[in-house]
């Protein structure tokens, strides 16, 4: 009878688990599969499973429509964005780890509000101001800025990672002589790699993932991927115009997919250091 | 560290955020209080226009042309308003009618002003925003815990596989993922063919209000299940053993176990993941961009947007704008408050 109840009980969890990854990963299966169809096939009735191949339309937007330009805007952004957010958000998050005083706390507090700021807030003092000054359209521009709304999370992220680090390391380190720098390069830099990587990862994504501001701060051949993609939208009664929006969003998965693949671990430890940390 | 060596560290960091955030901040709020228009002045314009056998006759217009300043750029006068942005924002005046046609009490007249009052942007944007907190949250922690203990129940081999495809929704650009669970709603698209193929009636779902509220509130939970999933998965892992097995010894059935162990000591995950969605879906704007229009669904954010971009209104976007981070100063006291109290005791 026992036996029994877990053999269902068992049935009953693979079967939702089932369900669960179909849902999650249906949407972007499907819109693979279709990105790779001619419009008769993609949008046939009853839906096909099998249909021949065309790499048609990720021609169309790669080579026609120019969408490399925008990979490159993608790389640029990122890259600069993460590189810097990092090297700021490491030296104050291991202040605000280190340093005692209610001025840290005071900061950190304020850091809570602005991560909970609706960006489109910013943009409108962004807008006419950046216009003014001659700063629009520049990818200068769109990296401090991403840099900036990215760093309440970041200085977070990192000082909960610099916490566990014991203080004891460094204070060894400044009874031998050195500086405070020189202790935070020396010696807690080499064993913060797991927490610069994962902090790493998530200003990744947001600079990769933004919509909103690189859409607004920059012209056609200057967006980024994501934002490029407003392009294609709202073309639901032209199939063609239609499936190369979806070959776009599906080339825009697929870095994001191999960034899963090889940070499972450390996306997932970002997700949850936050909770366990504070 | 002392206070010198903290200021050094954080500089770079402060300086960014105090010119890229709190600066621009500052910005709308002044932004909010002011209105512009370009001054105009009126220009005698003659033109000849011309009659029959090559006569032609002058005529002087005068027209309203833009003042230019040395540089040729029209010059923008700025005035103070006051709070006129915010009560055309808020709308108060139809909101004083709404209350007006509320005197003469009939059957369903509050039903009837609730439509009144969200019919006027603000208050529909705010209504949905409201909406979609209260309808995601319960759904992403319940179906996050579910997944959790499910994925915990499983054999380790496959864990891996469950975990990768789990982090797809959250992972994935947001717009990305509104698009793609937008096309598979499109009235040829594969729900509908589906749907058909079952015998059903086809259902259009992109053109009333519910059905796209009702897309965008399923976005919503798709996405942000996955962090559900991840913080309590982990929370799982870190179970007092001896707890569970003295309940076991006790006799204690599954139900239990989960309600009087598991649920407790993982409180406050969960209490950290509502709040974290709170904050996050207060903000709603990608799905409300793809799904919708404004006409059937909005969202504080969108709705700013939109009156930035269609409405090319510096100033009533800024009125906005404020409203909006009102609202999240509202629903941060409490976790503030929280913080300083942590604090103060230790």
């Amino acid at each position: 009878m026992k036996a029994r109840l877990s053999i269902v009980r068992s049935s009953a969890r693979s079967g939702f688990l089932a369900l669960w990854v179909l849902a999650a990963a249906f949407p972007f299966a499907w819109m693979a599969l279709i990105s790779l169809r001619t419009p008769v096939d993609a949008f046939a009735q009853p839906p096909k499973l099998f249909a021949p191949v065309t790499f048609a339309h990720f021609y169309q937007i790669w080579v026609v429509d120019g969408f490399w330009h925008q990979a490159i805007n993608s790389l640029v952004v990122t890259v600069g964005t993460v590189g810097v957010s990092l090297s700021i958000g490491c030296l104050a998050a291991y202040a605000l780890a280190r340093y005692r005083g209610a001025a840290g706390f005071w900061l950190l507090m304020v850091a809570l509000v602005f991560r909970a700021m609706p960006h489109v807030v910013l943009l409108t003092a962004y807008k006419p101001a950046f216009f003014q000054l001659g700063l629009w359209d520049r990818y200068e521009t769109l990296i401090v800025v991403l840099v900036a709304i990215n760093q309440p999370f970041t200085i977070w992220m990192l000082r909960s990672f610099f916490v566990n680090i014991p203080a004891e390391l460094d204070e060894a380190a400044l009874v031998d002589g050195c500086t405070r720098l020189q202790a935070f390069w020396r010696v807690i830099m080499p064993v913060m790699w797991p927490g610069v990587i994962t902090a790493g990862l998530f200003s990744f994504l947001l600079a990769y993932n933004d919509y909103l501001i690189s859409s607004q701060l920059m012209n056609g051949d200057h967006m980024t991927m994501t934002a490029a993609l407003s392009n294609y939208m709202n073309a639901n009664d032209d199939a063609v115009k239609l499936l190369n929006g979806i070959a776009g969003a599906v080339s825009v998965c697929i870095p994001l997919i191999f960034l899963i693949l090889f940070f499972q671990r450390q996306i997932v430890a970002g997700l949850v250091q936050g909770a366990v940390k504070g | 560290m002392n206070r010198r060596s903290f200021a050094g560290f954080v500089a770079p960091s402060v300086l960014a955020m105090l010119l890229l955030i709190l600066l621009p901040l500052l910005g709308t709020a002044w932004l909010s209080l002011h209105e512009s228009y370009v001054k105009t002045e009126l220009a005698e314009v003659q033109t000849s226009v011309p009659l029959f056998g090559g006569m032609s006759r002058v005529e002087v217009r005068r027209v309203p042309q833009a003042v230019r300043d040395a540089a040729g750029i029209p010059v923008r006068v700025w005035n103070f308003v006051g709070l006129d942005n915010y009560a055309n924002v808020l709308s108060l005046d139809r909101l004083r009618q709404a209350l007006v046609t509320l005197s003469d009490a009939t059957p369903g007249w509050g039903w009837q002003f609730y439509r009144d009052v969200t019919s006027i942007e603000f208050w529909g944007a705010l209504e949905f925003s409201l909406l979609y907190i209260a309808a995601t949250t319960p759904c992403v922690l319940l179906l996050g815990f579910a997944i959790a203990l499910a994925v915990d129940a499983t054999s380790r081999r496959v864990r891996g596989a469950l975990i990768f495809a789990s982090l797809l929704p959250f992972i994935i650009t947001p717009v990305v993922g509104a698009l793609s669970i937008y096309w598979l709603f499109l009235d040829n698209a594969v729900v509908n063919a589906a749907l058909q193929g079952l015998g059903f009636a086809k259902f259009y779902f992109l053109s009333g209000a519910v059905p796209i509220r009702a897309l965008i509130v399923l976005y919503g939970v798709w996405h942000a299940t996955p962090f559900a999933f991840v913080v309590l998965y982990a929370g799982l892992q870190t179970l007092p053993q001896d707890a569970l097995e003295a309940a076991l010894v006790d006799g204690a059935t599954a139900w239990q176990r989960l309600r009087f162990v598991i649920v407790p000591h993982l409180a406050p995950l969960f209490a950290f993941v509502g709040l974290i969605h709170v904050m996050d879906a207060y903000r709603v704007f990608e799905p409300v961009l793809v799904f919708g229009s404004n006409l059937y669904a909005n969202s504080l954010q969108y709705m700013t947007y939109r009156i930035l971009n269609s409405e090319d209104n510096y100033s009533k976007a800024a009125a906005a704008s404020l409203l909006t981070v009102l609202g999240i100063v509202v629903l941060l006291i409490p976790i503030l408050r929280r913080l300083w109290r942590e604090r103060q005791a230790a």
